[in-house]
Parts: C-alpha cells; sequence; structure tokens
C-alpha cells in the first residue's frame, strides 16, 4: 500500500489522503459499501464502478460459508467470483461470529462455534481467519479480533482487548510468513471498549506494532453506545494513532455520523445502513431521508434530487413512480440502493474537496443546516464538532438543538 | 403526436410465416422506432422490467417494446401517471424513453390467469394490491387519453371464473368485447370525423375473444367486420366497422393454456382462494403440444376472415417451440417475453439457438438426448461451472475467429464498463482501465443460494437478449432461405427437450431456497429494521 497524506484541515482533525492498492487508488476519505455475500444487493460491479465507487467490502464470515473456500479459490479470488476489479476489504469474521452465533464460545486459540449449516463444532482462529482471507484476496485484510458488545462492562472488556492484541501477533506472524503481505494489506482493530483507560493501553500496544500493519480500524462501537461516548471514543483513537496510516470506523453509516468522524481524523468507514435502508424505500439526501413509503410521495413527479447524477435522479424517475414500487419492485430497491451509493458517495467527495480548499469548517455547517436545519442539530454533533474547532451554531445562535441521537428518521404511514 | 406503421413482407398465404417491420414515428421528436417481427415484446410489473434498475432497462437491446399493465396504478383514484406532467406521460412516469421505447397499455396483465371475480356488462374486475377494482370502458378510455401510450389493447371480457362457460355467458363476452371495443374507438375530442377511415389515432389493438370456442371466435371475427348502422355507426365514426380502426389482434395464451390443462388434476397445494397468491405460483402451466395444436386452430379461426397486413400479437406463449409453431402455422408476429422473465425469476439461465448449427458428427451417428432450453442455477453440478451461462451463444471472453456462435451481447455475458464513471471531488483519479469479464454459472450459483437480488437481474438482462438472439435468427431464416423454416424448426425440435423439465426443476429449488429463508422473510426485516432505526448499529444484512 501507498499511503499519502494530500491535505489536511486547518481548524478540524480532517484529513484526504490517496491510499493506492493493488486493484487502484481510493481517495481519502470514503464510505465502503458492503457486499457482504459478494454482491451489493441487486447490482453489479459495472453499476457500482459507474457510481464512481473504487473500494466495497465483502465478508469473510458468510464466504467462507458459502461459496466456500474452494470455489473461491478455483475462481482466483472474490474480485475474479464478483467481477470486481477495484479495491476489496475483507472484516475477519469475528464481529458475525459473535452477533450471529449465540453459542459462540471464545478460547485464548480462537473462537468455537456452531457450524450454522451441520451444526458441527468449528474453531475459527486468527491464522485460519488470515488465511481464509488470503483465498478470498482482498486488498485490505482485517485482524481476527475478541469483539463484546460495546454495551458490555466489567473485566471481559480488558480481557477481549488484550486476547485482541496477542491474535493481532498471531495474524502478522501467520500473513508475514504467508508471503501474501506484499499484495494485501493487514489492519489492526483497536478494542476496549468504552474505557478510556482501556482504549489507550490498546492504542499503545498496536501503534508499537506500527511497521507490521497497514492501517488501523477502530471496533467495538455502534453496538448502541450513547453517542456522546462514541464520538469521544472515537477521538481519542484518531488522535493517538499515526498519521501515515488509513484509519477506518468500523460500521458508521449515517452521514452526520461519516462527517463527525471524518472532522476526529477518520479515513474510511463501512455500513450496511444505506443500502439496506434502500430495500425499505428510503432515500438519503442532503435535507434529510426521505420515506418513500409516505403516502406524500405518491404523486410528486420530482426526482429523489434533482442535483444527483446517480443513474435514478438523472432518468428522473419519480418519487411517485419509486412510491408506486418501493418494497414491491426489487427494481425500486435497486433504484434507491444507486441513489443512496451515490449520496455517500458525494457526502464524502464533497468533504474531500473542501479540506482541499480549505473551507470543511464551512462545509460542515452547511451540511448540519440541510440536513438538520428543520429539525434541530443533535447535541452531540455539535459537542464533537466544538471540540476540533467547529461552531455548528456559529452565525445561527438560536438554532434548535436537540437531545438524544438525534438521527432523522420519517416513519412509514404506509405499513 | 406519433403514427404507426407495419410494413409487412406479403406472405404466401394468410398464415404463412412473415418478415415485418413495426415503426413508431414520433413527428416531434424526428424519431422513429422500429421493431422487426417476428420480435419479442417486454413484460412490465406495477411499471417497471422486474429486476431492472432504470439504467439496466434502457441499455438493454432486448428491450425495445414494452406493455404495460395499468391495473396496478388504480390503487390510487386518478391512477398516478394520468397526473403526469408534460409529453409522453406514461414514458417519463415510468422511466422509458420515447426515443427509445414504444408503449403498449393494457388494462390487465395478460399472463395473470388466476380466478377472478366476474367482469360486468360495463366492467372490467382488475387486481391491485388494495384488491379487485372495476374498470369501466369510459374510464378505460380516459385514463388513455391521459396517459398517451403508443398502442392500448381496448378491454375486452375474458371469463376469469372457475369453471367450463356457459353458451350464454360466451355470447355476452363477445358482446361486450365488442361494445368496450366500439367505445375507445369513438373519435378523439376535436378529432375530425370526416378526415375519413383509417387506424384509429389511439391505436386500439384488440383482443379475439371467444375462448375456446371456434364458432364464438368467428362470430367475433365477423363482429369486427360488419358494418354499423344507427346509434352503433354514429358513436364510431368516420368508421365503418370495428376492424377499420383496429390496428391489429392480440391472442391471450394463458387463459387458453389453463382450459386446455384443467383436465389434469392441479398438483396438490397450487390451488389457493387468495388471489394474492406467490407470483411464482402463476408460472405452473406449460404448453404441451396437444395445447399449442389447439391454439393454433383457435387462432387460425380468429384471423380467417380478417385482413392479414395487421400485426398479431401474442401473449404468454410458454415456450420457444410454442412460439416457433405459431410463426410457421399461423403467421404471428410479436410475441411478449413474459416466459424468459419468469424463467429468470427462479433461477434459469436461457441457452437455446434458432437455427440450431449444423452438426459435424456423421449422420448415421446416434443423435444426442434432446437438451434443456436452459441451466437451473440453483443446480449444484454449477457450483464449481466457471463458464459464462451460455453454451450455444459467444460471450466476451470468447476467441472471436473461428467462432461461429451468435455473440450474447447481454450485460452478464459481455459487461461494458460505464462511460463515465461519477467523481465526486476534483482529487478523484480516473479509474484503471480493464475488460471486464463475462459472469459464471458458479457466481449466479452462489448469489441464487445466498438469496442475492442481483442475480435476476443478470439473468433477466441475459434471458431477454437469449429471445432477441433466437428472433434474429427466425427472421435470418425467414429472409434468406424461408424454404428451410419448417426443418430448422424441427431440427430446433430435436435438439432442445420442449418438455422444459429446466423450469419445473429450478421452480422447485427456488421455493426450497424462499422457504429455507422464512416466509416471513421481509416482515421480519422490517421489523428489524424498526427496532434499528434509530440507532448506527452495524446492521447485518
Amino acid at each position: 500500500m501507498q499511503f499519502e497524506v494530500l491535505a489536511t484541515c486547518n481548524t478540524t482533525r480532517a484529513r484526504v489522503s490517496r491510499m493506492k492498492l493493488p486493484h487502484g487508488v481510493t481517495l481519502l476519505p470514503t464510505f465502503m459499501p458492503v457486499a457482504t455475500q459478494a454482491a451489493i444487493k441487486g447490482l453489479t460491479p459495472q453499476q457500482m464502478e459507474g457510481l464512481g465507487v473504487t473500494l466495497i467490502l465483502n465478508n469473510t464470515y458468510h464466504l467462507n460459508l458459502r461459496p466456500g473456500i474452494e470455489v473461491l479459490r478455483e475462481a482466483g479470488g472474490a474480485h475474479r467470483l464478483q467481477g470486481w476489479n477495484h479495491n476489496l476489504l475483507t472484516d475477519s469474521g469475528g464481529f458475525q461470529l459473535v452477533s450471529l452465533n449465540k453459542f459462540t464460545k471464545i478460547t485464548e486459540e480462537g473462537a468455537l462455534f456452531a457450524s450454522p449449516f451441520t451444526g458441527e463444532p468449528t474453531m475459527l482462529t486468527p491464522e485460519e481467519s488470515i488465511s481464509i482471507q488470503h483465498a478470498i484476496g482482498a486488498d485490505i485484510i482485517m485482524q481476527l479480533d475478541d469483539v463484546v458488545s460495546s454495551l458490555t462492562v466489567g473485566p471481559r472488556v480488558g480481557e477481549a482487548m488484550k486476547r485482541s492484541v496477542r491474535w493481532l501477533d498471531r495474524c502478522i506472524e501467520f500473513h508475514e510468513k504467508s508471503g501474501r503481505n506484499t499484495v494485501q494489506n493487514l489492519f489492526a482493530i483497536v478494542q476496549g471498549g468504552l474505557d478510556p483507560v482501556l482504549r489507550d493501553e490498546c492504542l499503545d500496544e498496536m501503534v508499537r506494532r506500527r511497521e507490521s500493519v497497514a492501517g488501523y480500524a477502530i471496533g467495538g462501537l455502534s453496538g448502541g453506545e450513547e453517542k456522546d461516548i462514541f464520538w469521544r471514543i472515537i477521538r481519542q483513537c484518531a488522535e493517538k494513532l499515526p498519521a501515515d496510516k488509513p484509519r477506518y470506523s468500523m460500521g458508521i453509516g449515517f452521514a452526520e455520523d461519516l462527517l463527525v468522524c471524518v472532522a476526529l481524523g477518520v479515513d474510511m468507514a463501512d455500513c450496511v445502513f444505506p443500502t439496506r435502508t434502500a430495500r425499505f424505500g428510503v432515500a438519503l439526501t442532503f435535507n434529510g431521508p426521505l420515506n418513500l413509503k409516505l403516502g406524500k410521495h405518491a404523486k410528486d413527479f420530482n426526482p429523489i434530487d434533482s442535483t444527483c447524477p446517480c443513474p435514478t435522479c438523472s432518468d428522473r424517475i419519480s418519487r411517485a413512480m419509486l412510491h408506486h414500487t418501493v418494497t414491491h419492485e426489487t427494481a425500486a430497491a435497486h433504484a434507491v440502493t444507486l441513489h443512496n451509493l451515490a449520496f455517500q458517495a458525494r457526502v464524502l467527495g464533497q468533504a474531500r474537496d473542501a479540506i482541499m480548499n480549505g473551507t470543511f469548517p464551512t462545509y460542515l455547517r452547511r451540511f448540519f443546516a440541510g440536513y438538520f436545519g428543520d429539525v434541530g442539530y443533535p447535541e452531540w454533533c455539535v459537542n464533537a464538532l466544538r471540540s476540533v474547532g467547529v461552531d455548528l451554531l456559529e452565525g445561527n445562535p438560536n438554532a434548535k438543538v436537540v437531545k438524544g441521537d438525534g438521527a432523522k428518521w420519517e416513519y412509514s404511514d404506509a405499513m | 403526436m406519433h403514427s404507426l406503421r407495419f410494413n409487412v413482407q406479403p406472405p404466401l398465404s394468410s398464415f404463412s410465416p412473415r418478415l415485418g417491420s413495426l415503426s413508431v414515428h414520433r413527428a416531434s421528436e424526428n424519431t422513429t422506432i422500429s421493431v422487426s417481427t417476428p420480435g419479442l415484446i417486454t413484460s412490465t410489473s406495477r411499471g417497471v422490467v422486474p429486476h431492472l434498475s432504470s439504467d439496466h432497462t434502457r441499455v438493454s437491446d432486448a428491450i425495445r417494446w414494452v406493455h404495460v399493465p395499468f391495473e396496478s396504478f388504480l390503487e390510487l383514484s386518478p391512477p398516478v401517471p394520468t397526473l403526469h406532467p408534460g409529453p409522453y406521460p406514461l414514458h417519463a412516469c415510468l422511466g422509458f424513453r420515447p426515443n427509445r421505447h414504444v408503449l403498449t397499455l393494457l388494462l390487465r396483465d395478460p399472463a395473470d390467469d388466476r380466478d377472478m371475480p366476474p367482469n360486468g356488462n360495463s366492467f372490467v374486475s382488475a387486481l391491485c394490491l388494495r384488491g379487485v377494482r372495476k374498470a369501466t370502458p369510459d374510464e378505460w378510455r380516459e385514463h388513455v387519453l391521459s396517459v398517451q401510450p403508443d398502442l392500448v389493447v381496448a378491454l375486452s371480457d375474458i371469463p376469469y371464473t372457475p369453471g367450463s362457460h356457459s353458451q350464454r355467458r360466451i355470447t355476452k363476452s363477445l358482446e361486450r368485447s365488442a361494445s368496450w371495443l366500439a367505445n375507445i374507438l369513438r373519435p378523439l375530442p376535436g378529432q375530425h370525423v370526416s378526415a375519413g377511415a383509417g387506424a384509429h389515432p389511439l391505436n386500439v389493438l384488440v383482443h379475439m375473444a371467444g375462448g375456446t370456442s371456434p364458432a364464438a371466435r368467428q362470430a367475433f371475427s365477423q363482429s369486427l367486420l360488419e358494418p354499423l348502422f344507427d346509434k352503433e355507426a354514429e358513436a364510431i365514426k368516420p368508421l365503418n366497422s370495428l376492424d377499420e380502426g383496429v390496428v391489429g389482434y392480440t391472442f391471450d395464451l394463458a387463459p387458453l393454456h389453463k382450459s386446455f390443462s384443467s383436465s389434469d388434476p392441479p398438483p396438490r397445494g397450487t390451488t389457493t382462494k387468495n388471489p394474492f397468491m406467490e407470483a411464482a405460483d402463476l408460472f405452473s402451466t406449460r404448453p404441451t403440444p396437444f395445447a399449442t395444436a389447439q391454439i393454433i386452430s383457435l387462432i387460425r379461426t380468429s384471423l380467417g376472415p380478417l385482413p392479414a397486413i395487421k400485426p398479431r400479437i401474442v401473449h404468454s406463449a410458454g415456450s420457444p417451440h410454442e412460439i416457433l409453431a405459431l410463426i410457421r402455422d399461423v403467421g404471428v408476429d410479436l410475441f411478449d417475453a413474459h416466459w424468459a422473465q419468469r424463467a429468470a425469476d427462479v433461477g434459469v439461465a436461457l441457452d437455446f439457438v434458432f437455427p440450431v448449427p449444423p452438426v459435424t458428427e456423421p449422420s448415421d451417428a446416434v443423435p444426442p438426448p434432446p437438451r434443456e432450453i436452459g441451466h437451473n442455477l440453483y443446480d449444484k453440478r454449477y457450483s464449481h461451472d466457471f463458464s459464462p451461462f451460455a453454451d450455444a451463444l459467444r460471450s466476451c471472453a470468447a476467441a472471436k475467429r473461428g467462432d461461429t456462435r451468435p455473440s450474447c451481447p447481454c450485460m452478464a455475458c459481455s459487461p461494458l464498463r460505464p462511460s463515465e464513471p461519477l467523481k465526486h471531488s476534483s482529487v478523484d483519479e480516473a479509474l484503471p482501465v480493464h475488460t471486464p469479464m463475462p459472469y459464471t454459472r458458479a457466481y449466479v450459483h452462489h448469489l441464487l443460494h445466498t438469496h442475492e437480488m442481483s442475480a435476476h437481474t443478470l439473468l433477466v438482462l441475459h434471458n431477454l437478449a437469449v429471445l432477441d438472439t433466437f428472433f434474429a435468427g427466425v427472421r435470418r431464416v425467414l429472409s434468406e432461405r424461408p424454404e428451410q423454416f419448417s426443418e430448422e424448426i424441427t431440427r430446433f425440435e430435436q435438439t432442445y427437450d420442449e418438455k422444459l423439465g429446466v423450469l419445473a426443476e429450478s421452480r422447485k429449488d427456488w421455493n426450497e431456497v424462499t422457504l429455507a429463508r422464512g416466509r416471513g422473510r421481509l416482515v421480519r426485516e422490517r421489523e428489524k429494521q424498526k427496532q434499528d432505526a434509530l440507532e448506527t448499529a452495524v446492521e447485518l444484512e
């Protein structure tokens, strides 16, 4: 990997970087759409390419189950299997082991779980995870970590953090011995729950291994913790992670979360949110999400966003037509998915331009005014951005600020 | 305004196979869209080609002529497309392009043969998500005038009630169909009734009524030709007969297939009182050679007295075998692609060509057993098969030299790089150039078993292209060596199994995977979505 910081924001910790991987260049900060089972749901790789997406994510846990390593090896890796010639990242499968399997037991050796198909006890070790990821062949691979829910408290959090450090060493050793480290880039995952002391300890240990890893992820968040704690952990991690490596916030997809993370120094994020919410008929716009199921869109012949360059909006597919088809026709899911992924790419593309031009604080204020202006700014966003020198309320002292996580949502009247 | 023209090569007899082209000329756009016949019509559901976003619909060369059943729009009153502002309201509302697509408006989906409440003297029962809607001929005409399709199928009284139909019911069906046709053929507001005879400006197609009764079919055709008198004549002035105003004839095979297969007891569990049954259950009737022979005879009866120069459109033909027979024995011009699109729904990649390439083995060799017309990609045998979808067609990866197979132009077998990928910031770099490879059977096998929707997108694009290429082959034989057309059909029938076992098999596998995922999956996901709506939880797909 070649990683080069092109510009940094004078006010916040945001930066623009150029990350060159074996399958091309990806400009950061970026959002990575999730192709869990080797497909962005409903879309083709050519459509993804057309949207200007250069980096997507596959899930190791899922691909290991189906189609399985043998098929992936025969295909020549996941790029070839799915016809995606650009950059690819795979997670390690640790998160899914915990979230999808009630009976997963973590031992020092690895994670012991029941195969969802045969029920057979199966062990996923750090070495095995890396080996599977080698067969998949992604440009960025992730260490196996010991994941605990962000709501877990007590000694288990510290134990998981320490084990994640030990497992990182095993992943590094296996990866280096395999010789694959020239074509695949291993990222470490910082753990430590919501405890700043544990996070610090983890950061110290992992930063010490900087020569052996290509980048860092911040894990163990976005599991329902309070947003006020979430951003403080992100800030702490982003501050301490080395500036010459990419920083990846796992499981972040709401536009406001993305922009706060970018302002705190994060370069990459992934989430199924924009694609999943599309299938349920929610289109993302710079004025907030639109629930296309709502009756108010039934006779609205405007596109979702007339300034949006995605195929759905540039073909002028109307909100009325989408209202008629969403959740009934897969074609509507595809249409809104195209739009939502273009939206995510635009939010971060415009952030890159603003950082390059030295206008990122203005961009933040403008974005939040458009997105939250009518319903009120989430307080945590105001606080998080103040911590890096941006006052969202500047010039607008009477703006409404709301407590709680502030996610803006239109509920359906048509369920 | 647009004008419609059908040029057909003068055939040897009324029912000979024929070549032609149907074109729509749009004076305001100065464009002409031509569809060569015999050719295909793409079916839609709720106004869209199933599984295709607008960008896929518009790059697919097979999608030129599109049938739009209107019934789903009866959910709201007035129906939403009737409110669309600007020119070409139906095209604009549904996302089709006036310079690329010809749209026919129908009230009902001609493939939907579910039992329905009876029609009345002045309404057709149509089905939408909110239940059954009554559509009157006056409303239908209003909707057509508002949305301005290129062609429209007049309302027709096709009995979809259970059981066989009495003589009285059949007579009534003919009377209603003729009177509803007369209704839509009334002069348009502002149309000069002295403008002289000629087809009606709405480009009206008529469904040929009469069901399985030859006598009724004959009677209906006669009723179209008879000069009208008095009030009836006044209503359709300047037309002298209904047929004068009609641009072509349509034949719905779904009710006929249903009638001819109803002697077999229905398989357990396939009949249901619920009108909202799973769409895949509509896929149950496949044509038998017996049924096709009956249908040919019925269509000939209908067409016998009518002018041969008008296009003949068949809805819901069930196989390429049936299509070939209808071209050979009746001279049908256009077929909807419903069966090929449904095959994509259940995981079948079509793989057949016409004419069948010459066999190189000595003629005394034992002929190979008939092949399936496609691949059930659910089948395990494809899990390690990295070849493109079709053997009979060439993908973009095949070396062209010496390969005489027709190429498959679909986005699955010959994917194209996007011409201008979006850029989202000034620092974004051009993407590295690479040649896309065809999608493989193994990949789609994986997508089908993981319930990924992209599988169906790729399969629909492919199946429409295979069918389009098939029609191109039919036209080539008819143009270059028409005397061998029948012989080529015989070779096709010997090469490809007309039992369509692959469709039945894949339908079973489709069902199993759907069941394994759980029937209530969407509902559960919706619940989950609600719960997660206020969190940034990592949502697992």
